[in-house]
Parts: C-alpha cells; sequence; structure tokens
C-alpha cells in the first residue's frame, strides 16, 4: 500500500470511499467528540458530499462536519 | 422472537423483592436512539419523541409496575460519552448516574451502530450498576443489512440483550421480563482494553453487515434535501407550504371562521346579553367592555392565536418527525459560524419557532456557554414564536408579500448583526461542527396527533391565563388611568420617534407580557384600519425584537442567572425601539408604502 493513498477526509471527492487510519489529537477535545459518534481508526467512511459543508457515512451514522474538523481525520482510500 | 438473555435465564428469578422505595430505573443512551418512546411505553406517559438528538434536555420520571413491583423509571437526555469533557445536558445524566439517582440503567442503543452503542456500554460498565442493552430499531438496521447476534452478546456481555421496535412494542414484554434479571456488563475493563479497543473488537464479532440497498426513496430523500442544487428548491417549497398552511388556511380561513362566526355572531354578543343583567357596571366591562376577558382575553387567545399554533403545531411535528430540520444545520453552519456558533445551532432556532421558552432550554445541547449564551441572546431578540408568527402572517398576509419579507429582512439582519457582534465581544470559544444526521423517516400519524395535542394543551394552560391576566391588567390600568399617561409619557417615543398611534403604547404593555398577546392587539387595529401598511411593519418589527414572553424571561433566569438576563432584557429593548425608529425613518424617506 502506497502512502499516497492516505488523504485527509477533506480533500476527498463525493463517492470516496475508505477507512479512518488516524484522527489527529490536539489540545482540544475534538478527537474524544469524533470518537464518542464513531469516529475512530478502523471505521469505514463514505463520502456524500463536501459542500457547502462535509457530509459522510461513517459506518451507519450519516455525520456532517465542517472542514477544519475534516483536516483531522486521515483516511486510507479504497 | 427467540429469547436472547441466554446467561440471565440461568438465575432462580425472585418474586417479589421488598423495598424501602420504588426500584429506580434509568433509561441511558446516545442521542436520537428512541429512550423517550421505550419511556412512554412503560410508563403509559407521553413525553415529547421526535427524530432529532436533543429532544430530551432534562430528566423525565415516570411510573411503571414491573411483575409486582413498583419502579421508578427515568427518561435521560442522550449522551455521546460519560468520559472526558461533556455537554450540559451529559453532565444531567452523568451526575444522576453518580449521585445513585439510579439503581438499574437500562441502555437503549441504536442496532444499527452497534461499536458506538458498546462504547457507551463500557463507560456505563464502570458505574458498577446492574444493567440490561436494549438494541432498538432493529428493523431499521435489518433493513439496511446490519445483522446482530444478541444471544452472542448477551453472553459475552453478561448481561441481557434485548432486540426491540419500541414504537411498535416490539421486544417490551422481554424487556420487563428482564428487568427482574440484570446484571453487571463486563466490558473494556475486564479485559484490560481501552474502550475503544473493547467496542471495536465486540462490535465485530457479534455484528454483521452485508449489502445495504441504496436507491429507496427514503435514502433519494436525505440526500436531495442536503445538496444545495435540490436542497435550497425543497426548503423554498416547505417554507412556502408552511405559509399556505399556517399563514393562509390557519391565520386567515380558520381566524375567520372563529373570529366572525363563533366569537363575533355567537359569544360575544351572548356573553354581553348575558352580562347586562350584571348590576355593577365596572364588573359589566371586566368581562364583556373594551378590556373585558371575554371580548378582548378570550377572543385573542381563542379566536386569534389557537388556530394558527396549531396548525404550526401540526406542521412543525411533520417536520421534526422527518429528519428534515438537522439537514439544515449544513446550508446554515457557515452562516452560525459568523455569529460565533455553529450549524447545530439551527436546531434551538428553528424550535424557537414553535415556542421561544422551550428552545431556550434546548440551547443545552450546544458544547459552549458562549455559544448556549448567544443562542439564548437570538431566540429574545429575533426568533418569532408560533403564536407570534400567527399574527404576523395574519396581518402583513394581509397587506403584502413585501411587507412580510421587510420584517423577517429586517429581523434576520439584526439576528446576524448582533450575533456577530457578540461572538466578538463575549469570551470564549465556538466549538467545532461536528453534527448526526437521522435519519429521514415518513412521521407516525399517532406520534404526531399526540404531540400536536400537547402542544395545544400545553398553549390553552400556559397562555390563555397570561392573556387573560394580561387583560385584567390593563382593564385595571385604564380604570385608574394608568394607560392614559403611558400614552402620554411614551407618546414623544411612540408616535414621535416610531411614527405610531399613542393607542400602539397600550400594545406594547401587553407585548411586554407576551408579544403574541401585543401582536394580536396590533392584529385588530391594524383591521380596524387604525395603522397604515408602513405603521404595521413597523410595529410588528419592534414586537417581533422584544423578549418573547414572561416565561421565556423566567426561563433565561433559570439558565443563566438574573444579571445576564436583565442584561439580555435591556440589551433586546434598545435595539428594538432602535431597530423601529431606523426602519420607520428608511421607509418614510424611500415613500414606501407597500
Amino acid at each position: 500500500m502506497s502512502a499516497s493513498n492516505f488523504h485527509p477526509l477533506s480533500q476527498l471527492r463525493p463517492g470516496a470511499r475508505g477507512r479512518i487510519a488516524r484522527v489527529t489529537r490536539d489540545l482540544t477535545s475534538r478527537a474524544e467528540r469524533l470518537a464518542a459518534m464513531g469516529v475512530t481508526p478502523g471505521a469505514t467512511v463514505t463520502v456524500l458530499q463536501t459542500f457547502p459543508g462535509i457530509v459522510f457515512e461513517c459506518d451507519q451514522t450519516e455525520l456532517a462536519i465542517e472542514r477544519m474538523v475534516a483536516r483531522c481525520i486521515l483516511v486510507e482510500v479504497e | 422472537m427467540s429469547c436472547p438473555h441466554a446467561i440471565a435465564d440461568l438465575k432462580p428469578r425472585p418474586l417479589l423483592r421488598l423495598r424501602a422505595h420504588p426500584l429506580k430505573i434509568a433509561l441511558v443512551g446516545n442521542p436520537n436512539v428512541g429512550k423517550s418512546v421505550i419511556f412512554g411505553r412503560l410508563t403509559g406517559r407521553y413525553v415529547t419523541v421526535s427524530n432529532y438528538p436533543g429532544t430530551t434536555v432534562a430528566v423525565t420520571r415516570g411510573r411503571s409496575t414491573v411483575g409486582a413491583e413498583v419502579c421508578d423509571i427515568i427518561d435521560t437526555p442522550g449522551v455521546n460519552a460519560l468520559e472526558g469533557p461533556v455537554t450540559e445536558d451529559e453532565q444531567v445524566t452523568r451526575d444522576l448516574l453518580q449521585g445513585g439517582g439510579a439503581e438499574l440503567v437500562v441502555q437503549v442503543a441504536d442496532a444499527r451502530n452497534l461499536r458506538r452503542a458498546l462504547m457507551l456500554t463500557s463507560q456505563l460498565a464502570d458505574f458498577r450498576l446492574p444493567m440490561i442493552l436494549v438494541l432498538n430499531m432493529i428493523d431499521e438496521a435489518h433493513a439496511r443489512g446490519v445483522d446482530v447476534d444478541a444471544e452472542g452478546l448477551s453472553a459475552a456481555l453478561g448481561i441481557p440483550v434485548i432486540e426491540a421496535v419500541a414504537p411498535e412494542g416490539r421486544g417490551m414484554a422481554e424487556l420487563r421480563e428482564a428487568l427482574a434479571t440484570p446484571a453487571g456488563a463486563r466490558a473494556a475493563k475486564d479485559h484490560g482494553l481501552s474502550h475503544l479497543e473493547w467496542a471495536e473488537d465486540t462490535a465485530r464479532q457479534f455484528r454483521t453487515v452485508g449489502q445495504f440497498s441504496l436507491g429507496r426513496f427514503q435514502e433519494w430523500l436525505g440526500g436531495a434535501v442536503r445538496q444545495p442544487l435540490t436542497g435550497l428548491p425543497i426548503l423554498c417549497i416547505v417554507l412556502y407550504l408552511t405559509y399556505l398552511f399556517v399563514g393562509v388556511f390557519g391565520a386567515q380561513t380558520l381566524v375567520g371562521l372563529l373570529e366572525n362566526g363563533l366569537f363575533g355572531t355567537y359569544l360575544n354578543p351572548w356573553a354581553t346579553a348575558a352580562a347586562s343583567y350584571i348590576p355593577i357596571s365596572a364588573a359589566r366591562d371586566f368581562l364583556v367592555g373594551e378590556y373585558g376577558l371575554i371580548t378582548m382575553g378570550l377572543t385573542y387567545a381563542i379566536a386569534i392565536v389557537l388556530p394558527v399554533v396549531t396548525t404550526f403545531f401540526l406542521i412543525f411535528g411533520f417536520l421534526e418527525d422527518s429528519g428534515y430540520i438537522p439537514r439544515l444545520a449544513i446550508f446554515s453552519d457557515r452562516l452560525f459560524r459568523a455569529m460565533g456558533l455553529n450549524g447545530k445551532a439551527v436546531l434551538p432556532m428553528v424550535l424557537g419557532l414553535g415556542c421561544d421558552t422551550m428552545a431556550t432550554m434546548t440551547t443545552r445541547i450546544l458544547a459552549t456557554p458562549k455559544e448556549r449564551l448567544i443562542a439564548i441572546l437570538l431566540l429574545a431578540l429575533g426568533v418569532p414564536c408560533s403564536a407570534q408568527l400567527a399574527t404576523i402572517m395574519g396581518i402583513l398576509g394581509g397587506i403584502s408579500f413585501a411587507a412580510l419579507v421587510t420584517l423577517f429582512g429586517v429581523v434576520l439582519t439584526q439576528m446576524v448583526f448582533v450575533g456577530f457582534l457578540a461572538s466578538r465581544v463575549l469570551t470564549g470559544d465556538r466549538s467545532d461542527f461536528i453534527m448526526e444526521l437521522p435519519p429521514m423517516r415518513l412521521p407516525r400519524f399517532r406520534n404526531l396527533m399526540t404531540k400536536t395535542v400537547l402542544r395545544v394543551r400545553w398553549y390553552l394552560g400556559e397562555a390563555v391565563p397570561l392573556f387573560l391576566v394580561g387583560t385584567a391588567l390593563l382593564f385595571v390600568l385604564d380604570r385608574i388611568g394608568g394607560l392614559a399617561w403611558i400614552a402620554a409619557a411614551a407618546r414623544p417615543l411612540v408616535s414621535g420617534v416610531l411614527g405610531l398611534p399613542p393607542k400602539a403604547a397600550e400594545i406594547f404593555v401587553m407585548g411586554f407580557l407576551r408579544r403574541d398577546y401585543g401582536a394580536a392587539g396590533l392584529f385588530l387595529m391594524a383591521r380596524n384600519g387604525a395603522l397604515t401598511h408602513v405603521q404595521a411593519v413597523v410595529a410588528l418589527t419592534v414586537m417581533t425584537l422584544f423578549v418573547p414572553c414572561v416565561a421565556n424571561f423566567l426561563m433565561i433566569v433559570k439558565e443563566r442567572g438574573l444579571r445576564t438576563s436583565l442584561a439580555i432584557l435591556s440589551f433586546v429593548t434598545v435595539i428594538a425601539v432602535g431597530t423601529g425608529a431606523v426602519l420607520n425613518a428608511v421607509l418614510r424617506v424611500l415613500h414606501v408604502s407597500f
């Protein structure tokens, strides 16, 4: 698997599928809040829409997030 | 259905335990998984059920008998996490579990989301309370190709696991049975794993995800409403249909029937005739005079406001249950960010259209104190509640569409402006926009009816008495010459600055009690030709920007304390009058007449 298959969620196009590889931890509780919604490494994601906000499906949950949050989610694209 | 709680069945079942108090059972779970529906099924009490997270923001209690035992069932706000940083409504649930408020925990889970549910199971297990796990919405899970091995899961966790479809009552008998045999759950701690690792492993072991069928109408609609190209036209259609149903059918057709028909032709003449037997003229006027309890108070409450409130609650309940409202957050996120909030704030704002007082409570779903304060301020400032929308549509619908657009344009601009300032003046942070979108569903007719009836009853119980108190107050003020004094004192402001007739001052007095009551007064003035079109628009704008009602003010005090509330009250009043003055000047200079 080449490294170029890893992209932040914010850069994916609608229809892209993959698995979450890493959620960047910072000083805020962002990663914890995402984890509570099921956004954790290993979860499968499908990007549904990128404008005006990012909407994706994570396992069986549909989530809407802002771009800044999507930058922290690294996805291994299928 | 097979009996899923294999382990639990091995234990002998006690027939009856003696207790000093009823067994306290807490329903806990992720947001929007159906805790309130199960609460209703167990207790027979209805609590508001909607299809979006955050409907329940405080605990509700109800009695239920299970076998021969009396239980207290506790419905809690949904939680995503119980450890680490939590929101105010999550704190409510955590406090309940920590403080010994519950002796048994029934975790309600969305069967489609086993991994997420198990993360919570694991955190709940740390409270060391006996537990039961309910996999709700198992039908929707199956429809999406998700299958859970409930028996295996029950064996692994050591607690009863029940499959349920709560709105249909499926699994409720099994749940009642299982309430007698809860057990401590084995979770992450017992395996030396983190909550996440354990949930991941366990979910993988007991859940199978097959191919689920896309292309269903629901899926399509869920996508269509959030894409800008299709979503914005759909939003316009929804708003227009709402206007037709509430503004035209409710505010014009039904109000006409009730006001001219029921009150104008029958009740008021009868009451006047009956009152003519009362020898004291003051008492007569108190009932049927200009500020009479029947001729003014009841007429306003029942004939003008009630029809619109009812039609609004119907359409609002439909939208709530369909899962449409949270999807509006996607479009509004950027706008709300400029105001120091995020898209999630669309929930309290839209709820405010139903009732600002309830919506003020719902601001608890917002993550930071700054966000909650801004949301409460904006609710108090600009969001008209259903009763007030009623009168706005009634008056301006009769003038022109441009008048309606002007009012909402001015109010919205003012909200954005104030929000923008507040986000810069107030200290604190905005939280990330991360929001779960519930599935689109066709609302259930029974839930819609129950909810509407409940809300209308609430309106009758809460608003109507205030209308009567307000009318009585006006009557007394009028008798002792207070109204004339207020009208004279406010004349420079009301007539000079706002360009309104002096009688409008009385209406603002009523408006302090309830905005919609004041607006109902304007409604009559406008129809009697006492207001020009420009005056109607200015007066309604000022009224809309006022603090909604006494109840709303008291709720702000409860949520944020007296000092903050008084600050909000005076700020909002200044903005309201200031905006009215500017609007009046601009409309006159431009010679707008609608």
